[in-house]
Formats: structure tokens, sequence, C-alpha cells
């Protein structure tokens, strides 16, 4: 069922951003490695979103599984452009660690370790871990099988596990 | 195909993890939480901005701007069927007439040919004498063949002609009427324009055979008989025996028959010279009578189904054509966006 274009339509919309739209950014940013990039992507991302609202049909998926799917097309696309201008992936600049803190080795690990995974495997992890998608839902996202979903993912979490434990 | 069991159980315990609940995976999920990329606050404010901005101002639905184009294109295509319609009902009765007319000419024969020569060469007016007949065909719906019937019988008096046989017939399915007038040949012309405006005109002819000839010997002969009858007055005058006078009573008794004969010819054949004959049928199983012309509610409702008739054929057309540039367009688009998306995830394979 498309979301119908009343008020109701904007405010659940609304809704949706309000619930989400810090998701997205840290999935888009997770992808993208570049804060200003992803800011430029998330923008993009809700603007499509709010533009194609009414061709949300509620029997394909949650709105957040339809969110996401935008938010990844716009993500791809800008890799794909920056792959055209062979311009270099950026890292995000890293958190300001305080010496003092008895986990900084820890997470600095942990943030090598996503750093080096591929980008499909680093996807799934900001999929999961930082968008708290179900399994169904990302099997919406990246259009893929839910069994083929939660292997895939399966697969990518083991990889940062293990990335850890060998650091 | 379904996952292994312990994949299942290691997303369950992850699952588990990410809603807050002690799992073996707890401090991973806690570092990759710690790692996720903020908003910042600026940023956070430009989107809110947008948001905001799409609530005050939502954007027309589509519909709402194609309609007006939509609705203009719809009033051009009805009011074009409708002017194109309403000219050719307009056309058909004289078109009718005239077809029918020259269909007459070699149909009426004998009559036709003699016309030729007597309406194009005629003698002195007076001495003319022409027969004109007509045959009109109208054609009505059903229940409207007593109020045309009626009408014919109006229109023959307000022309000074006379009914000289009508036949009516109704049945379930059809109904019908046939007239057989007489109506003063000066006026034939008036009349049969205004019978034809009763009702749809299927059929006209017209024909006219001279009768002068006839009529002259007619007047002949009768001029003959009476010079005879004088000239038998004044032998009777002069007869002297019974025997004569017995012979020239039984001729002047023959003479009179032949007088009273040969008038009633003559008159007879005046009278078909002064009432052209007119055979009207009406069949009640045709459409309604045009009205003279009006744009009454029944063509209303005809020009409202032949609207639907031309819009189901220009959907009908319009599919012929559409169906397959669909196809065509349907499977381009699926082409497209497979590529599409396999283009995109190719970008992360980097």
């Amino acid at each position: 069922m498309a979301l119908p274009a009343t008020p109701h339509a904007v405010s659940s919309f609304e809704a949706l951003y309000r619930s989400c739209g810090a998701d997205v950014y840290a999935y888009v940013a997770s992808l993208l490695r570049d804060r200003a990039a992803a800011e430029d992507v998330t923008a993009l991302a809700f603007e499509r979103a709010l533009r194609k609202r009414r061709s949300f049909d509620r029997a394909r998926g949650s709105e957040r599984a339809w969110l996401f799917g935008i938010a990844r097309n716009a993500a791809l696309d800008e890799l794909r452009r920056r792959s055209r201008t062979a311009a270099l992936l950026t890292d995000p600049p890293a958190e300001a660690v305080a010496a003092d803190d008895p986990d900084s080795d820890r997470r600095a690990t942990v943030r090598a370790a996503l750093a080096a995974l591929e980008p499909r495997d680093r996807e799934l992890i900001a999929l999961k871990f930082h968008a708290g998608l179900a399994n169904a839902e990302i099997a919406k996202v990246i259009g893929a099988s839910e069994s083929a979903a939660a292997m895939r993912l399966h697969r990518a979490v083991t990889k940062l596990r293990e990335a850890c434990h060998a650091s | 195909m379904r996952p292994d069991p312990i994949v299942l159980a290691e997303l369950d315990e992850l699952d588990r993890a990410l809603a807050g609940d002690p799992s073996p995976w707890s401090e991973l999920v806690t570092d990759v939480h710690a790692e996720r990329p903020r908003m910042d606050p600026a940023f956070a404010a430009r989107l809110d901005a947008m948001v905001d901005e799409a609530r005050v101002a939502p954007r027309r639905p589509r519909w709402l701007v194609w309609s007006p184009a939509a609705g203009v294109a719809a009033a051009l295509i009805v009011a074009v069927i409708v002017v194109t319609d309403t000219g050719q009902r307009g056309r058909t009765p004289q078109s009718g007439a005239a077809s029918s007319a020259k269909s007459a000419a070699p149909a009426g024969g004998a009559a036709a040919e003699q016309s030729a020569p007597a309406l194009s060469a005629p003698a002195p007016a007076r001495a003319r004498k022409v027969e004109r007949t007509t045959s009109l065909a109208l054609s009505t719906a059903r229940n409207d063949v007593q109020d045309v019937a009626d009408n014919v019988v109006t229109t023959t008096q307000r022309f000074g002609g006379i009914v000289d046989s009508s036949q009516t017939s109704t049945s379930d399915a059809e109904a019908s009427a046939t007239f057989a007038l007489r109506i003063p040949t000066a006026r034939l012309d008036e009349a049969v324009a205004a019978l034809s405006k009763l009702a749809h005109v299927s059929s006209l002819s017209q024909g006219s055979t001279d009768i002068t000839s006839s009529f002259v010997s007619v007047e002949a002969r009768l001029r003959d008989a009476r010079a005879e009858r004088r000239a038998l007055l004044k032998a009777l005058a002069k007869a002297t025996t019974t025997q004569e006078i017995d012979a020239i009573k039984l001729r002047l008794r023959d003479n009179r028959s032949q007088i009273a004969l040969l008038k009633g010819e003559a008159n007879a054949l005046r009278r078909r010279a002064d009432l052209a004959r007119v055979d009207v049928t009406i069949a009640g199983n045709g459409h309604a009578s045009s009205g003279g012309g009006t744009w009454s509610p029944g063509d209303a409702a005809r020009d409202a189904l032949r609207v639907l008739e031309v819009a189901a054929g220009v959907i009908l057309v319009g599919l012929a054509a559409g169906v397959p540039l669909a196809l065509l367009l349907g499977a381009a688009a699926l082409a497209a966006r497979s590529t599409r998306r396999h283009r995109r995830e190719q970008a992360l394979r980097v």
C-alpha cells in the first residue's frame, strides 16, 4: 500500500526520520568512510525518500528497510562516482581517545578491524550494529534472500571477531 | 536454503547482545557501537530543517497537476465526436433523398423516360398534363410510428391533400404504417419536404408521367360525341315516322353513355395531373425521428453512446499499439535496473 499524499503521510515520514535519521547517517558514513560525503548522501537519501514516499509498499517490507534501501543506492552511486574520478577513500577522522581510557586499546583494535573489512562486510556490520536492522530487513536492503543475508552477516561478524582477536 | 543451525544460534546471540542482554557478543557490540559515526549537530539541524520544510509545503499530488490537461483533452474529444456526428445526422435525410432520387431514375423505367421530355421540353403549360408520383420511406422507433403516422395525416391536410388509403400494423417487435396520399401537384415539393422532416428518411423516389396525349385524345372524343349528340337532336327534330324517331332515340341513349364515360375519363386524367400520388411507408424498427433537426434527449443519448464507442475504439487501438510498446519498455527497464544494480554492487567490490 502506498503512503497517501496527506499530512498523515508527512508526519509518518517525519516519525521515520526521527527514529532512524542518525542510523542512516551512521550506516552511510560507515560505508563511505567520509563524513562530508556521508552528509551529502544522507541528505540526498532523505530527499529521495520524501519524493518517493507514495511509492512505499508495506507489503514489500518495513519502512526502515525501504529507507535504508534508498540510502544504500545513494551511497553506492557515490562510491561509483568516486571510483570513476579516482578519488581516494577517506577514513573518518579518529575519535579522540582519552589516554586514561582502559578500553582504548581494544577500541583501537576494533576500529582497525572495521577498517580492514571489505566494504560488503563493513556494510553488513553497519546495518546490524549501527542501524539495528533485523536479518529480514537487511535481506531486503541488500536484495538477497533472508537465509543468504544471514549467512553473509554471520561471515562478516566472524571476520570482524577474528580480526579483533588477531590484533 | 536454511542456514546452519549453529549460524542461526550465533546470530540469535548477537541479537540478544544488541538488545542489551548478556551475551558472549556483548563486548564486541559495545566496542562497535563506540565506533558508530555520529552526526555533526550542524548537519543534523540542516536535515531537520529539510524535513520540516517538506511538512510545511507538501508536494502537490501528481494527479492534480495532470487533471486539467486530461480534462481539456477529454472535452475536446467529446466535442469533436458530437460535432462530427451532428453534422452527419444533419446531412442524412438530404443525402438519402438525393441518392434515392438518383437510384429511382433507372428504377422508374418508362415513367422516368416519359418524364424527361415532358419536363425538359414542355408544350404550353396549360396544355401539358403531367402526373407526378413520389414514394417516401421513413424509419423511426417502434413506439413513434403512431405519432409519425398522425403527423403524416396532419401534414397532408395542411397542404390541401387527401389520404386515399392508410394501413397500420403493430407487433411486439416492430410497427409499420403505409399511406397512399393525394397532394396538389403545385404544392408537392413543399409537402414532401415537410413529410421528410417527420422521421429519418430511408429512401425517396420521385417520378413524373406526361399524360397530355391521353387527355387530348379523351377531350377530342368528347367533343365528337357532343357534336354527334347535337346532330342527333337535329335529326330527331326533323324525323317524321315512328321508326325514324325510335332509331334516333336509341343512338342518343348510346351517345349519352359515351359522353358520360368520356367525361369520367377526362376528369380522372385531370385529377391525376392535379393531385400527385404520394406513397408513404413508415417502418418502426429504425432509430427515432430527428425531430426536425433539433437536438433532442434521444440525440444526446445517441451522442453519448457514440462517444463511448469512439472512446472504446481509441482505447482498443491504444492497447494494440501500447501493449507491445509497454512490454518492450518494461523489458528495457528491467534490463536497465538489473545493470544499474550490478554496477552498484560492483562499487562494494573495492
